[in-house]
């Protein structure tokens, strides 16, 4: 009896060992996956961990899953990731020719803003200052009553008239259903249109107030 | 009633279909994830098949991912970030 006792604890001895260092592998392999692709490497260990847990095998998998699909530090730009550096092959010898240069920076952000200018009906001028920032503005005949208003003070401008919309480097206008109607390049903007992308314009038109567009 | 012998080695059949089954419906669900992580590295999306390996296969996939250069670049290590 004594011999089947202990070839049992021995089986699960050995079953035991084999499984922890299946653990510690596969939680310093986790680790080194998951720092290459530029994630702390805690968060790979930490999900092999949680398979030993009471959440069993479907957290780690699920896990795997976000991994999988998520955006990587790796893939961001570089001034938006300071750590990153593509990675010389390991092994190799220090280069003893000329030196690659590093590559170029990442392209500055365009933080420039839009203009608008054109003349009133009346033969006064309009000039409007759109800025890059994520913003919606009300393009209205009457007077600004708010600083998200732009006013295009003429009889054929609708009160409001449209909506412009900025998001980044793109500019959108959407046409409110004004009777004097909205054109973008000369092509009618129906309400049933929505927000249309036009950062590429050159011109829209609220009634019959020609507006150029142009980079601020 | 048939032979019980038939009837045992019928049964060993189903489970072994079953089992067989089963491991390779897990094993998608690694192999897919898996395909794309590989394929994100610079790999061949193929090397998560390895998952059909019983016991071992996700090691070995691990294991390439976590000791070879990826093609596609790697992150740098993590450095705190220094204010000049």
């Amino acid at each position: 009896m004594g011999a089947e006792i202990a070839a049992l604890m021995g089986f699960f001895g050995i079953t035991g060992a084999f499984a922890l260092i299946g653990t510690v592998l596969a939680g310093w392999m986790a680790w080194r996956i998951v720092e290459k692709a530029g994630l702390p490497g805690w968060a790979g260990l930490g999900s092999i961990l949680l398979s030993l847990t009471a959440v069993g095998a479907i957290v780690p998998l699920i896990l795997l899953w976000i991994f999988a699909y998520m955006r990587w530090p790796r893939d961001e730009p570089a001034s938006a990731s300071p750590g990153y550096a593509p990675s010389p092959p390991r092994g190799s010898p220090p280069p003893t020719g000329p030196v690659a240069l590093a590559p170029p920076p990442a392209a500055l952000p365009d933080g420039r803003g839009w203009k608008l200018t054109g003349v009133l009906g009346n033969g006064g001028t309009v000039s409007l200052a759109v800025y890059g920032g994520p913003a919606t503005y009300a393009l209205t005949g009457a007077l600004a009553a708010a600083p998200t208003d732009l006013s295009v003070p003429d009889p054929s401008v609708g009160q409001p008239h449209a909506r412009l919309m900025t998001a980044g480097q793109r500019l959108g206008l959407e046409d409110l259903g004004s009777p004097g109607g909205t054109f973008i390049d000369g092509a009618r903007l129906l309400p049933e249109h929505g927000p249309r992308d036009i950062s590429a314009a050159r011109t829209i038109r609220l009634g019959s107030v020609e507006l150029a567009l142009t980079r601020a | 009633m048939g032979d019980p012998v038939s009837w045992l080695l019928g049964l060993s059949a189903v489970l072994l279909f079953s089992v067989v089954i089963g491991h390779v419906l897990i094993a998608l669900l690694l192999i897919i994830p898996t395909w794309r992580i590989c394929q994100r590295a610079g790999f061949s999306g193929a090397l998560a098949l390895f998952h059909l390996v019983p016991l071992i296969g996700s090691f070995i996939v691990m294991g390439v991912l976590a000791f070879s250069d990826w093609p596609n670049g790697e992150a740098g290590p993590q450095r705190p970030v220094t204010g000049r």
